[in-house]
């Protein structure tokens, strides 16, 4: 098991949505309206009247297998437009209940 | 959930909202009624008091001055005037705007009981009158006839006034000049001594003639019959054969010392229809009626009932009040549709796409018709107030909904789906959009708690700005996102545009025009000394040139009708004033061929008659009434109709005096008035002369008035006591007797068809035309003896005394001057410099005022108005960038806007009034918004860590557009107001005039001083943001 983190523009929220029910990805939790500063380029999304855009994240823990489908589907997502980034994170679940 | 996102997850529903919205505003246009102005009632009452007998001294003393003080309780009060006349007192209580006139008739009522005792005995019961604007008629017809005339006043009774007092909203229908029959009884004074006979014995024996008296009934067989004595004359010749006496045994007919004329009425009022006999109708609405709908009824009926009239009788119209509400308001949609046309234009050369242009343009719809719901609601009218609101609102309410919609294009270009590129990019520029929203409602919010006079004008647009911009926000965060989710779609670039189309053309002349500002911007970045030293000569210029700017009240329009009152010398006769009514109706026709019908009365009618509150009467004194063609239809003006036609009258020996008035309201009045205050006749009355005869001398006055009438020769009858008592006569004998012989006796009615005649019985005029005939006028003493009346008296002639008047509680002469192409207040001006130089006795007080007093008055409010503006628009802006010093950066194009304003008046001619001023206030939310938009993205640069001249300059070149598209929309909204001619165009031009002026001026200044004076102002610590944030975590730095 691997637990994914995907951190999206608000922009992205339909097509991350439907990627998780393509992918039959059926947990997930949502936090909506986090905000975050990428580590290379683009603006800041702060939600604040200087940088008025805003992420929301993902996280959701799938079998291994299918991280690597999932991470190429992010990767054409971020692909249509420089300025509407997603990008995605993947750690080890050691356990769960 | 926020109100965006349910918006665009819920289309239906929100289509529906706004549908609805429509769907009221449809019923509410449906609904509304039409005016020319919000209902404004003049907030006056006056007290009538009749003491009969007694002078107009007597009555100034006793009653008018008792009265003025009595009302010192009354509450809301503005001033009170009153005008002493012989037997009668009229005082006038003006109250503040928007008092409840029945309250204040109550509280007059608690006054006049309170002073009912100190009143004198002989004076009647105080009658107290609330004027009402509906008293003012609002149609008047001109009635021509020829075989119909002597019997024209039955037939309009029957087939027209009582049909018409039916119909739904009339208050009243009412003739003036119309011919009377009556039956007069001539005669000849000599006969009736030779037969020792008086006017009394033979009105006696007529009266005791025509009568028929039941007498009682008979019983015969199985019957019973009524007995009636039947006595009544059934044809007026019938009169000629009454034996009044006899002389020597031989019967003395009627015939023998009287001519009987079966006739119509000598009345003192002689009406010309264009020369021709005729007389005048006019309509009366009822308080509250609509004066368009209840025209429209009238007219619908007229044509009807006027099938049933002779055909010689001819009814046109002189005036209409409702042909020139109907046509401003119908001129002024037409430029409000013109208006729309131009900012959808604007919005479709910037945004370049139909689609958007049409969501933009659909907020326009939805925020006036918002509007319209409001004025149903509130019990407004479509005036042209309200209509100039919605003008002034058409090019604001796209603003809102173009930010959205550029965000909203921004991230559909970055592929985001229109769903969610709607919801996000409302979430990002909603709450800017409302606080753009908010300055605007700070500037005209303060509008709705104007006061007076300027506030009933004004506070309809203040509340319409307001309804329609708070609507259109709503709308661009509701209905712009929604539509744009199912509507915009990401377009792909085309690879090789076109040579026409729109990249080419619009995109590429707005690059350049981007490229140049910035380029402008950066010059002046390092000139920033010239900049501000040129902006201070220009602001300084414009303020110098302030000065010539002529200063007006209210807008004066052009009614196609002119209303000329020509006074002759007083006492003159109404014959006299006849020939020179028809010499000026003959000039009129020659000089003024725009005139298409001249209604003219002379003379006034003693039975009083409606007419003649509206105008003053006398037997010296002619009222004109003029229809001119439609102003499209003629080149003249009315004032330049009525400059020619001064000229001409200036020529005439007889004219001793003449006024001019154009408008049938009352608001409207526009002269300069000088009071002057004192309580010795002669004194006043000199120094009112000595005044108005310099103000003739200034250029530019006219229709200089004197409010006191000049004296007026009569004739009084002096008796001798001593001689009455030897006759055994008393003054009331001898006056009955005098009356009866001139005026005449009413002896009895002489009926026909159920319509009664008076029988008047009288010398014949050519036996009392000279003050000799009138001494020679027989009496009969108790003893039966005849004696002449220059036995007992003597006539002699004197000037009455004029009407006494007062304002304020003192005695007051007023001075009225009308201003012919010069403004109210530089003549005013010239009126006070001419008085300063006066000498004035001690006692006198000259004060100036009228109209000039209502411009100070409005001019004061407005000025309030301004400061309560800037100070709240200080306070939106200081909170929405937490700063002290941005909204003074933002407020320093306010100047330049009104640099501006007065440029464009100057340059187009146009007088400051209080439209034109009203424009200049509005200026100020619209040029701020202008600012605020440049300054907050200057500051969004500086957050983003640029420089601060890069952050200048990018701001600037990214911010040209919407600025340039915010000013465009509201210059092209108020273009067609400023350019339109036609009816009531003079009511909306200046302040067409002025907002443009004062929107290109400013735009084009603050464009460049405000970047100049952002980087002025910018100290060392906003310079270097990352120094200053430095110091402040002091912990990084140390080792």
């Amino acid at each position: 098991m691997k637990a994914v983190f995907i951190v999206y523009n608000q922009a992205n929220t339909e097509r991350v949505e439907y990627m998780l029910d393509r992918l039959e990805i059926r947990g997930y939790t949502q936090w909506v309206d986090v905000r975050g500063r990428g580590s290379v380029s683009g603006p800041p999304h702060l939600g604040t009247h200087t940088w008025p855009e805003m992420n929301s994240a993902v996280m959701t823990v799938v079998p291994e297998e299918k991280v690597e489908q999932l991470l190429e589907k992010v990767k054409s997502m971020d692909a249509i437009n420089d300025e509407v980034g997603v990008r995605a994170f993947v750690w080890n679940i050691t356990e769960s209940v | 959930m926020s109100i965006y996102k349910s918006a665009v997850k819920r289309p239906i529903t929100t289509l529906m909202i706004f549908m609805a919205i429509i769907v009221m505003g449809i019923y509410s246009v449906v609904h509304l009624p039409v005016d020319l102005y919000p209902e404004i009632e003049f907030p006056a009452i006056t007290v009538m008091t009749t003491y009969p007998g007694a002078s107009a001294s007597d009555i100034e003393t006793n009653v008018s001055k008792v009265i003025e003080d009595g009302m010192n309780s009354v509450d809301r009060l503005k001033d009170i005037s009153s005008v002493s006349y012989e037997n009668l007192s009229v005082v006038t209580l003006e109250f503040q705007y928007e008092t409840n006139l029945d309250e204040a008739s109550n509280n007059i009522r608690d006054a006049l009981d309170l002073i009912e005792k100190q009143l004198p005995d002989g004076c009647e019961k105080p009658v107290i009158f609330k004027f009402n604007s509906s008293m003012m008629p609002v149609l008047f017809y001109a009635v021509n006839a020829k075989e119909s005339y002597p019997g024209l006043e039955k037939i309009l009774d029957e087939k027209i006034i009582n049909p018409l007092n039916r119909v739904d909203g009339i208050g009243s229908v009412g003739l003036a000049g119309q011919p009377n029959r009556v039956i007069y009884v001539n005669v000849d004074p000599s006969r009736l001594d030779a037969y020792h006979m008086t006017i009394g014995q033979i009105g006696n024996v007529i009266r005791a003639e025509n009568q028929n008296t039941p007498s009682g009934n008979v019983k015969m067989g199985k019957m019973d019959y009524q007995l009636r004595v039947e006595g009544e004359f059934t044809d007026s010749r019938q009169l000629n054969n009454i034996i009044v006496g006899t002389s020597d045994g031989h019967p003395v007919y009627l015939r023998d010392v009287a001519t009987v004329k079966d006739t119509l009425k000598d009345t003192g009022l002689h009406e010309r229809i264009n020369g021709q006999r005729g007389l005048r109708m006019f309509v009366m609405k009822q308080s509250g009626a609509n004066t368009v709908k209840v025209a429209r009824e009238v007219k619908k009926h007229l044509a009807e009932l006027e099938k049933t009239l002779p055909p010689d009788v001819k009814i046109e119209t002189i005036f209409d009040s409702s042909d020139f509400i109907k046509d401003s308001v119908s001129n002024l949609s037409q430029t409000l549709m013109f208006a729309l046309l131009f900012v959808v234009l604007v919005v479709l050369a910037f945004l370049g796409r139909w689609r958007a242009t049409f969501i933009v343009a659909l907020t326009i719809p939805i925020s006036l018709i918002v509007a319209f719901i409001y004025l149903y609601i509130s019990g407004n009218s479509i005036n042209v107030i309200s209509l100039s609101s919605l003008s002034i609102a058409i090019g604001m309410v796209v603003d809102d909904a173009i930010v959205v919609l550029e965000n909203i294009s921004t991230h559909i270009e970055r592929k985001s789906s229109p769903r969610e590129a709607s919801i996000y990019a409302t979430n990002e520029v909603w709450l800017s959009v409302i606080v753009t929203t908010l300055v605007i409602v700070a500037v005209f919010f303060p509008l709705t708690l104007v006061s007076g006079m300027t506030g009933v004008m004004f506070r309809q647009l203040g509340w319409i700005v307001t309804i329609t911009v708070v609507t259109s926000t709503v709308a661009a965060i509701t209905l712009t996102p929604m539509l744009s989710s199912k509507l915009l779609k990401l377009q792909p670039k085309k690879e090789k545009p076109s040579r026409f189309s729109y990249d080419n053309t619009f995109l590429r002349a707005l690059n350049a025009l981007d490229r140049g500002y910035e380029k402008a911007i950066k010059w002046s970045l390092h000139h920033k000394k010239v900049i501000l030293l040129g902006a201070l000569a220009i602001f300084l210029s414009s303020m110098y040139l302030a000065k010539n700017l002529g200063t007006d009240f209210m807008p004066q329009t052009d009614e196609s009708r002119i209303q000329l009152k020509i006074e002759l010398q007083s006492g003159t006769r109404v014959e006299v004033t006849d020939k020179v009514a028809r010499e000026v109706e003959g000039i009129v026709h020659q000089k003024a061929p725009e005139v298409k019908l001249i209604s003219t009365s002379t003379g006034s009618d003693d039975s009083g008659g409606f007419i003649s509150m509206f105008s003053q009467t006398g037997s010296n004194i002619i009222n004109m009434m003029m229809a001119l063609d439609k102003p499209s239809q003629r080149h003249r003006s009315v004032w330049e109709v009525a400059a020619a036609l001064r000229k001409q009258l200036d020529e005439i020996p007889e004219v001793e005096n003449y006024s001019f008035t154009f408008t049938s309201g009352m608001e409207a009045s526009n002269t300069v008035d000088v009071y002057i205050y004192g309580y010795d006749f002669n004194t006043t009355s000199h120094l009112a002369n000595v005044i108005a005869s310099g103000i003739k001398e200034i250029k530019g006055a006219s229709d200089v008035q004197i409010s006191r009438d000049k004296e007026k020769p009569e004739l009084k009858v002096v008796l001798d006591r001593d001689k009455l008592a030897l006759h055994g006569l008393s003054t009331a004998s001898v006056s009955a007797m005098i009356r009866n012989r001139v005026e005449g006796l009413t002896a009895t009615e002489y009926r026909e068809q159920g319509d009664e005649y008076d029988v008047i019985v009288r010398y014949s005029p050519k036996y009392r035309s000279s003050i000799t005939d009138l001494e020679n006028i027989s009496i009969m003493t108790p003893a039966g003896k005849y004696i002449k009346l220059k036995e007992i008296g003597k006539v002699e002639e004197y000037w009455s005394p004029p009407n006494i008047e007062h304002r304020q509680r003192e005695r007051v002469v007023k001075v009225s001057v009308t201003p012919y192409k010069t403004s109210l207040g530089q003549l005013a001006g010239q009126i006070q410099q001419k008085i300063d130089k006066l000498d004035v006795p001690t006692g006198v007080m000259i004060d100036v005022g009228g109209a000039y007093e209502d411009q100070q008055e409005s001019f004061t409010d407005l000025g309030l108005l301004l400061l309560l503006s800037l100070v709240l628009v200080f306070l939106v802006m200081a909170s929405q960038f937490e700063s002290f010093k941005m909204p003074f950066i933002i407020m320093f194009s306010i100047p330049f806007s009104f640099a501006g304003v007065v440029l464009a008046l100057l340059i187009t001619g146009t007088d400051l009034n209080l439209v034109a001023a009203l424009g200049a206030v509005l200026l100020v939310g619209i040029v701020v918004k202008n600012a605020i938009v440049l300054v907050d993205y200057t500051n969004l640069m500086r957050d983003r860590d640029m420089e601060l001249y890069d952050a200048i300059r990018v701001a600037g070149k990214s911010r040209l557009r919407p600025v340039l598209m915010t000013a465009l929309t509201t210059i092209l909204g108020m273009l067609p107001m400023a350019i339109s001619g036609g009816e009531g165009a003079e009511i909306w031009r200046p302040m067409g005039i002025s907002v443009i002026g004062g929107l290109v001026f400013s735009t084009f200044i603050t464009m460049i001083i405000v970047p100049v004076l952002y980087a002025v102002v910018s100290k060392k610590g906003e310079r270097d943001k990352k120094t200053a944030l430095r110091k402040k975590f002091i912990f990084m730095d140390k080792k």
